[in-house]
C-alpha cells in the first residue's frame, strides 16, 4: 500500500477522483479496451472487491486462524446451555414474581358476551364474516345462492386452497425479494391480508368504523402489494442484479 | 459499536423487567383491565412497599437513560472526539 501514497494522487475531488486501488486494477479506460465484456468486468470486480478485503483484513488487528468450525464440545454445548440457562431461569422468574391468575371455573351453562377463538385464528374467524360480499343474484330473484355462514366457510377453503397452491405456482431457485418483486409483493399482501382479517374478526372491539374496516381489509393488502413491489423493482438497480448472479459461476475467463 | 449496542440493550431488558415486575405487583389491579399501568393496589404503603415503589421508578429510568446514554450519548462523544482529532490533525 505505500506505493500508492505518492503525492500525485488527490482524492479531495480537485482530480476525476478515480483512483485505481493498487496496480493490477486497470481503469476504466483500460476496461473499455476489453472486447470480452461482461464476464471479465464481472471478473475484475470482484477480484478487486477480494483484494480490497484482503488489504482490509491485513490492515486490522483480528487474528485470523485455520479453524474451519468449532468443536460441539465445549464450545457449542456451553452455548446452548448458557442459552437454556437464560430462558429457563426467565421462565422461572417470571413465573415466580408474576403469577397468572386463575379465575373461576367456566360457566358452562351461559354464553359468553364476546366469543372469540385464540388470536392465531383471528384470521379464519375473520373470514366468516364476509358476508357483505356474497352477492344477491338477481337471476335467484334477490335471493342469495347461498347462506351467509356457508360463504365464510367457502371463503375459508379459496384462502387455504391458495396459500397451498402458491409453492406449485412459483417454482424456482430465488432466495431474495429482490430477485421476484411480484411473489414477494404477493407474499407481502398475503402478509398484511392475514392481519387486516384478523383486525375484521374483531370489528366490534377495533376503534374503527366497521364499513371503513371492511374496506380497508381489501384495499390495504393491495396498497403495500404495490409499495412491495415498486421498491423491490427499484431495489434491484442498486443490487446489481445481473452481477449477483453470476457470482455463483464465477470462473477466470480465457 | 456492537459492544455499546448490547450494554443499552441489556440496560433495557435489565430495567423493563424489574420495572414489568413491580409494576404487576403494585399496579395492575386485576387481570381484566388495565396492565402495569393502572390504579396503585395497596393502600398504606409499608417501608418495604415503599422501596419497592421507588424500585420500579429506578428500573424504568434505568432502561431509558441506560438505552439513551449507550446508544445516543455515548456515540455522540466519540464522534466528536474524533471531529476534535480530525481538526487538529
Amino acid at each position: 500500500m505505500s506505493d500508492n501514497d505518492t503525492d500525485d494522487v488527490r482524492t479531495d475531488g480537485s482530480g476525476t477522483g478515480i483512483v485505481s486501488p493498487d496496480d493490477e486494477t486497470p481503469a476504466w479506460s483500460e476496461r473499455k479496451e476489453r472486447t470480452q465484456g461482461l464476464s471479465r468486468l464481472t471478473y475484475e470486480y470482484f477480484e478487486r472487491a477480494r483484494r480490497e478485503d484482503q488489504d482490509l483484513r491485513q490492515q486490522s488487528d483480528y487474528v485470523e486462524r485455520d479453524v474451519l468450525a468449532f468443536p460441539a464440545w465445549p464450545h457449542e454445548m456451553m452455548r446452548n446451555i448458557a442459552l437454556t440457562s437464560f430462558f429457563v431461569g426467565m421462565i422461572l422468574f417470571v413465573a415466580a414474581t408474576l403469577p397468572p391468575e386463575m379465575p373461576n371455573p367456566a360457566n358452562s351453562s351461559v354464553t359468553p358476551a364476546i366469543i372469540l377463538p385464540d388470536w392465531y385464528l383471528y384470521w379464519s374467524f375473520g373470514l366468516l364474516k364476509l358476508g357483505p360480499l356474497n352477492p344477491d343474484l338477481s337471476i335467484l330473484g334477490g335471493s342469495k345462492l347461498m347462506a351467509d355462514r356457508t360463504y365464510g366457510v367457502l371463503a375459508n377453503v379459496v384462502v387455504v386452497g391458495f396459500v397451498a397452491i402458491v409453492p406449485f405456482l412459483n417454482k424456482g431457485s430465488a432466495r431474495r425479494p429482490v430477485e421476484q418483486p411480484f411473489w414477494a409483493a404477493v407474499g407481502m399482501s398475503g402478509v398484511i391480508f392475514s392481519l387486516t382479517i384478523a383486525a375484521l374478526s374483531i370489528k366490534n372491539l377495533a376503534p374503527i368504523a366497521p364499513h371503513l374496516l371492511f374496506d380497508l381489509t381489501f384495499l390495504v393488502p393491495i396498497i403495500s402489494a404495490t409499495i412491495t413491489y415498486a421498491v423491490l423493482k427499484t431495489m434491484r438497480e442498486g443490487y446489481m442484479f445481473d452481477l449477483n448472479r453470476r457470482y455463483y459461476r464465477l470462473r477466470p475467463p480465457k | 459499536m456492537a459492544d455499546e449496542f448490547m450494554k443499552g440493550f441489556a440496560c433495557l431488558m435489565v430495567g423493563g423487567l424489574g420495572w414489568m415486575t413491580i409494576k404487576g405487583w403494585y399496579n395492575t389491579p386485576s387481570f381484566e383491565g388495565a396492565q402495569l399501568t393502572g390504579e396503585l393496589t395497596i393502600e398504606e404503603p409499608t417501608t418495604f412497599d415503599q422501596i419497592a415503589l421507588f424500585m420500579g421508578d429506578a428500573f424504568f429510568w434505568f432502561a431509558v437513560l441506560g438505552a439513551l446514554t449507550f446508544w445516543v450519548v455515548l456515540p455522540l462523544i466519540s464522534e466528536f472526539q474524533a471531529y476534535l482529532n480530525e481538526r487538529s490533525a
